[in-house]
């Protein structure tokens, strides 16, 4: 995988923007099959849909069954955001190369927490407890992370400001439990519009470990879907590209009313899965 | 891209340097292992032309691959692809391979099950960590503390921790004095990177063959310069505190086979650093060695897919038989390693 052909991927001009009336019929699909679906869960219970879910109910469906492990804080966990944090200065020149730059960004977001109390329920409190040797392996993850991103991509080709990560685009349907979709992708671009109206348009990039598998496409589409139901008024991403820094591999897809179906739908085949592995859990 | 330039400009004098950096080692007739920049110029200047990004060269392997797995079962091995809905591919890593090949008693090869730890392996834990720290933030406190602490940060490393606690104060104490006396002279000769070299850390690479059945995988211990150019620009170096042994330098052949198949060039060069002794083994990647690469691991895949159906191994006592999980009630395997940790303690 070469830089420019990564960027130029994701810098193609974008197909014409979904219409209202496709981006409402997904909505509508989603809103009339979920209720019904999750109403038996236990009182309390919710779904979260995230890509990691969705890939999880096409590989290894099985682990829907195991019982959940508690949380804890590693290295892996911290990685992202870490490295987007360092890979922010580098392009704001503040650094020269992620390597240099995770220390110093790891130091002065401890301290900031410290100072201030923001962000207890994150990483920062964390890795202020650790050991020096254990602090500096959660920096060696990130700065491997950040590194492989941003040897990936030819940062000069994006005339306009990125995002770099930022909250997860989030939609809450309407039923008697809970039911999340959560979308995250690690960069943001601002394309340029081709179509009349100038409407704005974005490609998201969704970084990835592993290899890419069989559902790809819709495992992309799920972001631009997530993006779509979360804020009605905003356009639909143009572009979700995903990158298996792993193999050297990237995919890319545009997105299409037929692409965003077959998120939902597969969204909708995810919560079936999620539920009948839950109710047989209680049973 | 500094690597590179670096190298445009040292080129022309690269094989007089290169002697002057081994003569510099030579001692009055005894060796002494190559440090800071001579090790980095050992490493950067192999005295070949390095590759040229070439399409072809990762299709040809990427078919000497799949017509090699083709002839045997292992294309169906990841198998059962037509039927499941969720294909496991057959993942193959480099001690897998080397166990495949290796005519070894346990031939457990097939497993990635936990290993019974012993003083090597702890050594080698802890010393990878404690490179990792050195290459990220050029220092190491404590080694044992600061090898332990990293450690604990891996769930896969909770076995090796609590053998490492259960161990009597005399045997802490003989793995406390080799990871000393290795850190200290990793710190004093392993070089600074510059990180403009866009240094990588346990980088793990990989990649699918003959339509996802089979995998190839690996995690290497230190990746430096920046991929996906012309010319190939990528070192892969590969860390050992134990003895040298003939497969290290067919791991990193295997590693330098992924990387090319992943990459438009393949790495420049291949290394194993011995810890131990400073030693610095290199190979400086070419289309043979990656010839012989991929053969290789059809070799491996196709007797993986043999030992999967059920075919008997080979019943020899080799040098893997301290990795296998069924050591402890294997006499000839035992008596193999004793022999080992004999020669290790030596």
């Amino acid at each position: 995988m070469r830089a420019h052909e990564l960027t130029a991927a994701i810098l193609a001009p974008p197909l014409a923007p979904i219409g209202h009336g496709d981006r409402q019929l997904v909505r509508h699909n989603l809103t009339n099959a979920i209720p019904a679906m999750v109403e038996n869960l236990p009182l309390g219970d919710q779904v979260v849909v995230t890509l990691a879910m969705l890939r999880q109910v096409a590989r290894d469906p099985a682990a829907l069954s195991r019982p959940e492990e508690p949380f804890a804080w590693k290295p892996a966990f911290v990685r992202r955001s870490l490295g987007l944090s360092a890979m922010d200065a580098c392009i704001n020149h503040r650094f020269s190369s992620p390597t240099e730059a995770v220390g110093p960004i790891a130091d002065q977001a401890v301290s900031e927490w410290s100072r201030t109390g923001w962000r207890t329920f994150h990483w920062e409190p964390w890795i202020a407890a650790l050991h020096p040797a254990a602090r500096s392996a959660v920096m060696a993850e990130a700065a491997t992370w950040a590194t492989t991103l941003w040897s990936s991509i030819d940062w000069h080709r994006f005339d306009s400001p990125l995002g770099l990560g930022g909250p997860d685009d989030q939609w809450v349907c309407t039923a008697a439990r809970t039911v999340r979709l959560k979308g995250r992708s690690e960069l943001q671009v601002p394309l340029e519009a081709t179509h009349g109206g100038g409407a704005e348009s974005t490609a998201l990039v969704s970084v990835a470990a592993g290899i890419p598998r069989t559902g790809w496409e819709t495992e992309l589409g799920f972001l631009a879907l997530v993006a779509s139901l979360r804020s009605p008024s905003r356009p639909v991403p143009s572009r979700v590209v995903g990158l298996w820094p792993d193999a050297g591999q990237y995919r890319s897809v545009d997105i299409t009313s037929g692409v965003l179906t077959a998120a939902g739908d597969r969204v909708i085949a995810c919560i079936g899965a999620v539920v009948d592995a839950r109710m047989s859990m209680v049973v | 891209m500094l690597v590179m330039d670096i190298d445009r400009r040292e080129e022309k004098g690269g094989a007089a340097r290169r002697e002057t950096a081994e003569s510099k080692s030579r001692v009055m007739g005894s060796w002494t292992p190559l440090a800071g920049d001579a090790l980095l110029d050992r490493l950067r200047v192999t005295g070949r032309p390095r590759p040229l990004a070439d399409p072809d060269r990762a299709a040809r392997l990427r078919e000497t691959i799949e017509r090699g797995l083709a002839q045997g079962t292992v294309a169906n091995q990841g198998g059962r692809r037509d039927q499941s809905p969720s294909p496991t591919p057959l993942v193959i890593t480099k001690d897998r391979l080397t166990r495949a090949l290796s005519p070894g008693v346990h031939h457990d090869a097939i497993g990635f099950g936990v290993q019974p730890p012993t003083t090597p392996m702890a050594c080698g834990a802890l010393i990878d960590v404690l490179f990792r720290q050195l290459v990220t933030i050029g220092s190491i406190g404590d080694p044992m503390s600061d090898g332990l602490a990293a450690l604990a940060l891996d769930d896969r490393q909770a076995h090796l921790i609590a053998w490492i606690d259960s161990l009597s104060g005399t045997e802490r104490g003989t793995l406390a004095a080799e990871v000393d006396r290795q850190s200290i002279a990793l710190v004093n000769r392993w070089p600074t990177l510059d990180p403009a070299w866009l240094p990588r850390t346990q980088l793990p690479i990989r990649v699918d063959v003959a339509a996802g059945a089979v995998e190839l995988s690996g995690r290497v211990d230190l990746a430096i310069g920046r991929p996906g150019l012309n010319v190939a620009s990528v070192a892969i170096v590969e860390v050992k505190s134990g003895t040298r042994r003939p497969e290290h330098r067919k791991d990193l052949h295997f590693y330098a086979l992924i990387e090319t198949l992943r990459s438009p060039a393949p790495p420049f060069v291949v290394a194993t650093y011995y810890t131990r002794t400073g030693e610095l083994d290199i190979d400086p990647v070419s289309d043979e060695l990656l010839a012989a690469a991929a053969r290789r691991t059809v070799a491996g895949a196709r007797a993986l897919g043999q030992v999967a159906e059920g075919a008997a191994p080979s019943r020899l006592p080799d040098q893997q038989c301290g990795k296998s999980a069924v050591l402890p009630g294997c006499r000839p395997g035992r008596q193999r390693v004793t022999a080992d940790i004999g020669g290790y303690r030596r």
